[in-house]
């Protein structure tokens, strides 16, 4: 390995360089002392910085009108993921014109890579990547999202809806 | 023989063939959904278009007989917008399903719009509907929008089950598969319907929404519900067996099978498995793996005289497993005490004329021919007796994979408890033999998907069927049973690599490899 020495005459001038260095440093401490409103920083677990609505973050679930899941378990999303992290088992609904459920819905987040592969595969839109970027969990139970998680979490606040919705495509003839 | 040209090949043919048989001769593919080979031809799709040199029009390829001489051709640009058109009638009503559909992965109108669709549809009337999650009957689900009225299970039901349930009722778009008034599709041959249904409209309930198809490997083997031995297709991925399908086969089962052959699938899976060997002593349950059960157990079979030693077959292994267990028995133990555990002899010759038999076992013929060899002629009431007086101490037992046709499973344990060991190699869990008290070897043994080997079915046609894989892989085979009931060892042969360099380690990724991942890394990239 060869290091780069500059002897030049120039080098030797360091110390304009450190003041105008510690300038800055200076600078930035008294405009945020007086100015704290513009601070560039966050206190992070109580500030949390949001990113814009397109960002490809954590999954939902999305609803139908009357809050139950739009998933018809239809696997593209199992099929099309390369990290093969989800996991479904279909069952039959009660409903006939529902007719096929998931009855668990499961991504294992440590091997998702947000390539939202899963989003694009959904025929009827039932899987999204939401704006969430956080994924903290006290242990590995918790990086596996539940069907629950997925479509009802707090932040969701009851669910996200799509805006095609069953009923109507029915009373349109589609 | 009139010789034809099918896309420009020559291909001969046998007289009254009609041009969609000639053309699976030749291989060329064509669309076909109510034509099928086992049924009459109806010529109601419309799909298998083909255009005759000399005609205007094009025509069906199903019902049109091949002459001398005759052009045939189905890849001009005027059959594929028939067949185009033809589609679009088809999906007028037909409703996009296909993520709620079992059918999707194997559709012909899904592989069709692939090859020639791929159009804006031109419709501007609203579909049809109908009547979507129909109960047939006890193993049946029609969902009437997706039926695109071929009639091929109506015509099953008239030409094949003879049962006539199903029908074609109301005209036009309206016009609906169902049943006739109160009467179920209830016959033992009705899954079929589902098999040949081209699209998704008629579902399996026992299938339905387990797994869809595009996760499921197959492989042919033999059925072993009966002893018609039915060429099937099994469906498996590593959560385990999922459906049955018949293949065809012209001198056994044609292109159909049984309901209850469909059920095979079942005792095979690992929640219905013996997974370890259990062996029970005068301190209790121990649990073995299968090997070491089995060595366990030779040491009891060293110590009884061949008097006292008897071997009970059950007739639902292969030929070379009870060749290789009798011979063990008459050539080390010396004893020519092996009985034939028959399971419902009353019913044992009983036939419905198309492919159920009473004998649910799928290698009788295999046994009694294994047996005559040896000169065995023991009977059941000799082994009662000898167990009643105390003559036979030990008694060897190869078990049912297939329980459910066993009716007197429990029965027989009671009986065979009394000896005063008793080893039981057994495929699948029961409680009855867990219930037993006394000296005991549970052992595990593979399923006939399992194992290679040859069943011989009631019209004495030997049948050599190959493993589809590994769902218990401790389970021994009759053969490895019997060699290590006999005392020896087992081998396993090794398997040679044999294309790989001696210099090599077996995992190393080769440089070629490297580069080539390397290229699809770096193109990904730009």
């Amino acid at each position: 390995m060869s290091v780069m020495q500059n002897n030049s005459e120039k080098s030797k001038w360091y110390l304009p360089g450190v003041l105008g260095g510690l300038s800055i440093t200076m600078k930035h401490l008294l405009k945020n002392l007086f100015n704290q409103k513009k601070m560039m920083t966050l206190n992070y677990p109580e500030e949390k910085y949001e990113y814009s609505p397109r960002f490809k973050g954590n999954h939902v679930l999305t609803v139908k009108k009357d809050g139950s899941l739009r998933c018809t378990a239809c696997m593209l999303c199992a099929t099309n993921c390369p990290a093969e992290c989800i996991k479904i088992t279909a069952a039959e609904h009660n409903d006939p014109s529902v007719e096929k459920y998931p009855i668990s819905y499961e991504i294992d987040i440590l091997r998702c890579v947000f390539c939202g592969f899963c989003e694009e595969a959904c025929p009827v839109d039932a899987i999204r990547l939401g704006p969430e970027w956080q994924t903290p969990a006290v242990n590995g139970a918790n990086f596996i999202y539940d069907i629950n998680y997925l479509a009802y979490r707090p932040n969701l606040k009851g669910g996200i809806q799509t805006h095609v919705d069953d009923e109507e495509r029915n009373k349109a003839g589609i | 023989m009139p010789k034809c040209t099918i896309n420009g090949k020559e291909v001969e043919v046998k007289e009254g063939t009609s041009i969609i048989e000639a053309m699976q001769q030749s291989g060329d593919r064509i669309a076909h959904y109510c034509w099928h080979p086992g049924l009459s031809v109806a010529g109601v799709c419309r799909l298998c278009m083909v255009e005759i040199e000399g005609n205007p029009r094009v025509q069906i390829a199903c019902n049109t007989m091949v002459t001398e001489g005759m052009k045939i051709n189905n890849t001009s640009e005027k059959v594929r917008d028939a067949v185009k058109w033809g589609l679009d009638f088809h999906l007028i009503n037909h409703p996009l399903d296909c993520p709620i559909c079992d059918q999707a992965g194997e559709c012909g109108l899904q592989d069709q719009y692939m090859e020639y669709g791929k159009y804006d549809p031109e419709m501007a009337e609203h579909k049809q509907k109908k009547h979507k999650v129909v109960d047939l009957g006890p193993t049946v689900v029609l969902d009437s929008e997706r039926c695109i009225l071929c009639s091929r299970c109506v015509r099953f039901t008239e030409e094949v089950s003879k049962t006539n349930e199903l029908g074609l009722f109301n005209r036009g778009d309206r016009t609906e598969i169902g049943t006739h008034d109160g009467m179920p599709l209830d016959n033992k041959y009705s899954l079929n319907t589902v098999d040949i249904c081209p699209v998704g409209a008629l579902t399996s309930k026992d299938f339905r929404f387990r797994q869809r198809v595009w996760y499921l490997k197959d492989a042919e083997t033999i059925c072993n519900g009966c002893s018609t031995g039915c060429n099937v297709k099994v469906y498996y991925n590593k959560e385990g067996f999922f459906r049955v399908k018949p293949v065809y086969n012209e001198k056994v089962n044609g292109y159909w099978m049984c309901d209850e052959g469909r059920d095979i699938y079942k005792f095979v899976n690992r929640e219905h498995r013996l997974l370890k060997a259990q062996v029970r002593n005068a301190s209790g349950w121990t649990e073995m793996t299968a090997g070491a059960a089995a060595k366990n157990a030779s040491e009891v079979l060293k110590n009884t005289s061949g008097d006292s030693l008897a071997l009970v077959l059950t007739a639902q292994y292969t030929v070379e497993e009870f060749d290789a267990i009798v011979s063990t028995f008459v050539n080390e133990f010396k004893t020519k005490k092996v009985f034939f555990w028959i399971n419902n002899k009353e019913t044992f010759d009983s036939f419905d004329g198309l492919l159920l038999r009473g004998d649910k076992n799928p290698n009788t013929k295999g046994l009694l021919k294994v047996l005559e060899k040896h000169g065995i002629t023991a009977t059941w009431a000799d082994l009662s007796q000898g167990i009643a007086s105390g003559s036979i101490k030990t008694v060897v037992v190869a078990g049912p994979e297939n329980q459910v046709v066993f009716p007197d499973f429990a029965e027989r344990v009671k009986e065979l408890s009394k000896a005063h060991n008793l080893i039981w190699l057994q495929a699948g869990k029961n409680d009855a033999l867990m219930a037993l008290a006394g000296n005991v070897w549970l052992i595990p043994t593979k399923t006939f998907v399992e194992k290679d080997g040859t069943f011989i079915n009631q019209a004495g046609l030997e049948q050599k069927f190959k493993k589809v894989t590994t769902v218990v892989s401790e389970a021994l085979t009759l053969t490895e049973a019997a060699l290590l009931l006999a005392g020896k060892n087992l081998a396993i042969p090794t398997t040679a690599q044999p294309f790989m360099p001696t210099n090599q380690r077996a995992d190393q990724v080769e440089l070629e490899a490297r580069k080539k991942n390397e290229f699809v890394f770096r193109r990904g990239s730009l």
